[in-house]
């Protein structure tokens, strides 16, 4: 039953929404950034971030902090909340949830297959998957030599089998088939969770349509620039491009021909917000990178899910901030740690 | 009982404190929980400070704590509270508390390290043995006792080995055992069969005794595998998928006969090291036993000695940095025992110079404390639930004790009810004491135990208006005679047995002498219970009750008014409010009142037909008109009435205009000074120089400035205003709220009227045993209905309109509300737990 979804939303989902919205309150405001910013060590930004939500997150830690421990605790916090989401979630709301870690999963399968190229030992890579994307398969991953031995011995039974159609070749897997393999898979999974949040209808799709048609073309940007000076030829890169996007398909086809970055600047001048997008990057070493411009409009985006009620975009906005919000205290431990203070304001405030 | 009246006087100090002696000082004075202390550095963050490290080496201890903790819980020990209260330690101390209790953590983490490692070779070495053992099912020679192995897998795909055919591949075959965790069976098989295209025999039995997991500590029942292949390359295949999927492999020796060697071995294996396990279990338990007994006492030591440091965080340092300087709030009468703490903390840290307390002018307005017991506590969160008081006015709360319960009684007016809640009451009072009761976890039962007191009191007045209402479960009591005689009436009119029986209902008349012989002593006559127009008398009688006690309760209200008045010198408002004030509730209301009285002396049975009605008179007075159908109560009624309603709103202007004009004109008079009199201290200049802040705005000062007095002279003009429309037409609703009274005591005598006949009344089926029986269900659904309906439910109802009296109707008449409560600094027994 598309629209009207006020009438019955929160017969199924009232709980969660609510529960979402509370512990948005708890996402770091840009005074607590200013103090996490002003901490000297990170005993200090422990300290300021047990004032906040986290509360006593890294109480138990022994032992000296260290970055990664934060990022894991950081990490874990985000995994416990959103595993309690998805226990307490009902159908459409679960697959939707399901549709938002299918992301993480494609991340972590081709973070494996590119460490067990590079012959790193599986224990040393999984620690290094995101927690949201693991599952129980993943970790043999590493066993397969080509992608349909990937597909056939071990992804067939998870939910990324879906989308790995487009991706059955009998190539062997050297980095650059691997990285079209993500980009591919990438591309049928942002396809089909559009066509899941269209079919939602209401709110929801409303809502989530603005998001993941900037996703997918903040994936098309990133493949252009990324693939100047490599041999992907210009065909094989358009099959890449998700076409979901507001580029679709006029401005990826410019895209499929841009030649350097001026090119993908003058086809991102098409549309007003890429074009503001574009002209928020700074080309000095201190100013905002090209990534960095395109979070901030993400996080732009995800902060306006939350004006409207009675729709699922809320938790993907959430699990997103939260990201971006490990991303920024994450950044500026780094920069706390390095006592490279220059840089220590490139965070993205969230609110 | 002073202290009840207002809250005490509470006066802005400084305290000295020598950096030597500081930290004992503090310490003296939360033990004693006498001051409250302000933040100084409130623009500091909680890292900057100055004790940041000495808090910080507090959580690290507590830290340890929690590990302690945690390993007492995992031996299932229960930690006890500490017995009495340690008091805070000094460095020397702490240091040693620090050193002793790393020192336990980190034997008790070796320990239980050892333990887990030499666990986790048994649990190896076990399952090793299982392994070997299951595993013989599979590969051994035709099964000795002819037992049908009991594999897993599925039978379509499941060859067990031919052992003819087992002989002919003997020398190709190679194994993988292991074990698996019972969830990854199916994925783990489905994974092989895949990946290894079906050249693999799996074979999968559950292992006979369950064993913990080292990752959760749950036991589960893991299950084994024999995996046989043919080829190399698969085996690797089959060791890189077990690998993934966390399984132990053992090495699964090939010949029958060596395996029986490994057997023989892993049993003399398991033995030795449950003997040094056994050991080192008992080792574990002595360091436990040491924990057990410094932990409780620890964790309160340095709860205490955070809670010191945090309070030094808001302190500031003078100039020199040899003194700390701290600002609270205190009670001016507990300034001796500060002193007196202060002198004690000195000598204990052996400091030479003594720390001192000096009072600080300040415009600030101080916290309110009013210091209740027992009995008065109840009352006074009452009161507090509605609005903390202002510094120093009148505190509604003593007047409550009697009130209180009084217009709940009013309302639950039953013997019966009023009985039983006052006995339950009386047991909660009686057994406070035990801990039983105290220590409850059910926040509904705290709720009620907090307010036993005042249970108690709603209960014995309960049983008053009872009495009063002369109702009890419904039913009349006749204590005295009833002052209506029937047999009067019937010999004056002659009733015969046939007239009795033909006439259901008879009237008794007053007028004839001998039937009504003057006023049943103490309340309702019970005759009435019989009557036919019961309720028609009782609703009349209740009605003007609830009217004449609501306005002798607004009366009292508007007269407390004047000691604030008078308290905070604001001699003007006793003429510009209280007395306007008192003339409109009393020139019509009061005379409302007076009415009533009158009718009720001046008009008996005989003259009862041509009794005004007192309605109409009291709308006349308002419209100026009277009515020729309605005779007057008294000669000159009318001119008094008009001279009452002017009068009354005369006085509106009064007090719309007054207290504004007066201020307005004080200021016009520039040569007055501003302080005479008035509540602004004479050192105003002085005391941003005084205080240790070194911004006014630190100090959340309100409008008390006289600056802002000035300009705010539009916002007295609307207060005032809005004052005046709220009391005038407040006077009138809630007089009609007042009525309340009336239809809540009503609905209680209706409910449990209902309760009565409908229910109680079946039980009485006749004078026979089965009327006996009968009665026993009958009576119990009659006692629970009555507790369930009309004690808790009724009870909290009326409850609920009586608190609802009391703040909207009483306390708006004088009670402001704005102020906020001293909390001392203190260490509370409840806040360690």
């Amino acid at each position: 039953m598309p629209g009207y979804s006020e009438f019955y939303f929160n017969v199924d989902h009232g709980y969660l929404e609510g529960l979402v919205r509370g512990f948005k309150a708890g996402i770091l405001k840009s005074a607590d950034y200013v103090n996490l910013a002003q901490c000297e060590t990170l005993e200090d930004l422990k300290l300021h971030l047990q004032t906040t939500d986290y509360g006593n997150f890294l109480a138990n830690e022994t032992g000296p902090l260290t970055i990664s421990t934060i990022d894991d605790k950081l990490k874990a916090k985000l995994l416990t909340e959103f595993h309690y989401f998805r226990n307490h979630a009902f159908e459409p709301l679960a697959t939707f949830l399901n549709f938002i870690t299918y992301s993480y999963m494609i991340d972590n399968v081709i973070l494996l297959i590119t460490g067990t190229l590079h012959q790193r030992p599986i224990a040393e890579l999984v620690p290094k998957c995101h927690p949201l994307g693991s599952f129980e398969q993943m970790e043999a991953v590493s066993i397969a030599s080509n992608p349909t031995e990937l597909y056939n011995a071990i992804l067939v039974d998870t939910p990324l089998a879906a989308f790995f159609q487009d991706c059955l070749s009998e190539n062997d897997l050297d980095e650059m088939n691997i990285e079209i393999m993500r980009n591919k898979l990438y591309k049928s999974y942002l396809e089909a969770f559009y066509k899941f949040c269209e079919k939602q209808g209401g709110t929801t799709a409303e809502i989530m349509r603005p998001i993941l048609e900037f996703e997918a073309d903040r994936r098309a940007f990133i493949i252009t620039i990324n693939s100047f000076g490599t041999e992907l030829s210009k065909d094989d890169r358009e099959t890449l491009y998700p076409t979901c996007g507001k580029l679709y398909p006029e401005g990826l086809h410019m895209l499929a021909n841009a030649d350097d970055y001026e090119q993908v600047k003058r086809v991102a001048e098409y549309y007003a917000e890429y074009k503001a997008v574009f002209e928020g990057v700074g080309s000095g070493s201190g100013e905002k990178t090209l990534e960095d411009a395109f979070f901030e409009h993400e996080v732009k985006m995800n902060v306006l899910a939350f004006n409207n009620q009675f729709h699922f975009g809320v938790f993907y906005a959430y699990v997103k901030l939260k990201e971006q919000e490990c991303r920024n205290i994450v950044w500026i431990a780094e920069c706390i740690s390095q006592r490279h203070r220059t840089k220590i304001n490139n965070y993205i405030p969230i609110f | 009982m002073g202290s009840l009246f207002r809250s005490e006087e509470v006066c802005l100090a400084q305290l000295f404190l020598q950096s030597a002696s500081a930290y004992s000082c503090i310490s003296e004075l939360g033990e004693r929980g006498l001051l409250e202390f302000r933040d100084l550095n409130p623009k500091v963050s909680p890292f900057q400070r100055r004790f940041v490290g000495e808090v910080r080496r507090c959580e690290d201890m507590e830290k340890t704590f929690t590990f302690l903790q945690q390993e007492l819980r995992g031996a299932g020990r229960v930690l006890g509270p500490c017995p009495e209260s340690p008091r805070a330690p000094l460095a020397r101390e702490a240091l040693r508390v620090q050193e002793q209790s790393e020192q336990l953590a980190q034997e008790l983490r070796e320990v239980t390290r050892n333990r887990s490692s030499l666990r986790g070779r048994l649990r190896d070495l076990r399952q090793y043995l299982h392994v070997l053992r299951e595993g013989q099912r599979f590969t051994s020679l035709p099964a000795p006792l002819g037992s049908p192995p009991r594999p897993r897998a599925l039978s379509d795909r499941e060859p067990i080995l031919d052992p003819s055919l087992h002989q002919h591949l003997e020398r190709k075959i190679n194994f993988v055992a292991g074990v698996i965790h019972p969830w990854r069976v199916t994925a783990f098989e489905r994974l092989l069969w895949r990946a290894c295209r079906g050249y693999l025999v799996a074979s999968f039995v559950e292992m006979p005794e369950p064993m913990e997991d080292p990752a959760t500590g749950e036991s589960v029942t893991w299950v084994i595998f024999l995996i046989s292949y043919w080829g190399e390359q698969i085996g690797q295949k089959i060791r890189k998928i077990s690998d993934c999927f966390h399984c132990q492999v053992y090495p699964y020796p090939e010949s029958e006969a060596s395996r029986e060697d490994t057997i023989t071995g892993l049993h003399s294996q398991i033995q030795d090291l449950s003997v040094v396990l056994e050991e080192t279990e008992q080792y574990l338990a002595q360091v436990l036993d040491k924990v057990a007994l410094a932990l409780p006492a620890w964790r309160v030591q340095v709860q205490k000695m955070k809670a010191i440091y945090l309070i030094l965080n808001q302190c500031s340092f003078d100039v020199t940095e040899k003194c700390l300087i701290a600002e609270v709030w205190c009670p001016v009468q507990d300034l001796t025992q500060v002193q007196d703490a202060l002198r004690q903390g000195s000598y204990q840290s052996g400091s030479s110079v003594e720390c001192f307390v000096q009072r600080v002018p300040t415009s600030e307005s101080p916290p309110t404390l009013i210091r209740t017991n027992k009995f008065t506590a109840g009352f006074q969160s009452i009161v507090d639930a509605y609005g903390v008081a202002s510094y120093q006015e009148v505190n509604p709360a003593p007047y409550a004790i009697i009130t209180f319960p009084f217009i709940f009684a009013i309302m639950f007016g039953d013997v019966g009810h009023g009985l039983l809640m006052f006995l339950f009451a009386l047991w909660m009072v009686l057994y406070e004491d035990s801990p039983r009761l105290r220590q409850g976890t059910n926040e509904i039962w705290l709720t009620f135990f907090e307010g036993r007191y005042l249970i108690l009191l709603m209960g014995a007045f309960s049983i008053y208006t009872g009495f009063i209402y002369n109702e009890c479960f419904s039913k009349a009591t006749v204590i005295f005679p009833s002052a209506w005689s029937v047999a009067t009436m019937a010999n004056h009119s002659s009733w015969s047995s046939a007239y009795l029986a033909t006439h259901p209902s008879l009237t008794l008349d007053p007028n004839v002498t001998g039937v009504f012989r003057g006023p049943y002593p103490f309340g309702i006559d019970p005759i009435w219970s019989l009557a036919t127009n019961h309720l028609n008398f009782l609703n009349s009688f209740k009605m003007k009750m609830s009217v004449v006690l609501g306005i002798v309760h607004m009366g009292f209200g508007v007269v407390l008014g004047v000691f604030n008045h008078l308290h905070f010198k604001q001699r003007h408002r006793l003429v510009l409010e209280f007395l306007p004030e008192m003339i409109f509730l009393l020139a019509l209301f009061g005379y409302l009142v007076f009415l009533i009285f009158y009718k009720w002396l001046k008009y008996s049975a005989a003259d009862s037909r041509v009794a005004p009605s007192i309605l109409i008179h009291f709308i006349d007075m308002f419209l100026f008109t009277s009515n020729v159908e309605n005779l007057p109560l008294y000669q000159g009624q009318v001119p008094v009435q008009t001279v009452l309603v002017v009068l009354a709103l005369a006085s509106v202007p009064v007090l719309l205009l007054g207290t504004p004009l007066y201020l307005w004109c004080r200021q016009r008079a520039p040569s007055r000074p501003v302080a005479t009199g008035e509540q602004e201290p004479l050192l105003d200049g002085q005391e941003a120089g005084n205080s240790v802040n070194a911004t006014k705005e630190d100090v959340e000062s309100g409008g008390h400035s006289p600056d802002a007095k000035h300009l705010d002279f539009s916002e007295i003009f609307m207060h005032q205003a809005i004052h005046t429309i709220e009391y005038c037409l407040g006077c009138v609703s809630n007089t009609a709220s007042y009525l309340r009274l009336w239809a809540l005591s009503l609905a209680h005598a209706q409910l449990s009227e209902v309760l009565w006949t409908m229910v109680m009344r079946n039980g009485f089926v006749g004078l026979s045993y089965v009327g006996g029986v009968v009665l026993v269900p009958v009576f119990a659904a009659f006692a629970v209905l009555t507790v369930a309906i009309l004690l808790v439910m009724e009870g909290l109802s009326a409850f609920l309109h009586a608190l609802r009296l009391h703040w909207v109707e009483f306390q708006n008449k004088f009670y402001v509300g704005a102020g906020y409560k001293l909390c001392p600094f203190t260490f509370a027994p409840d806040t360690w737990d």
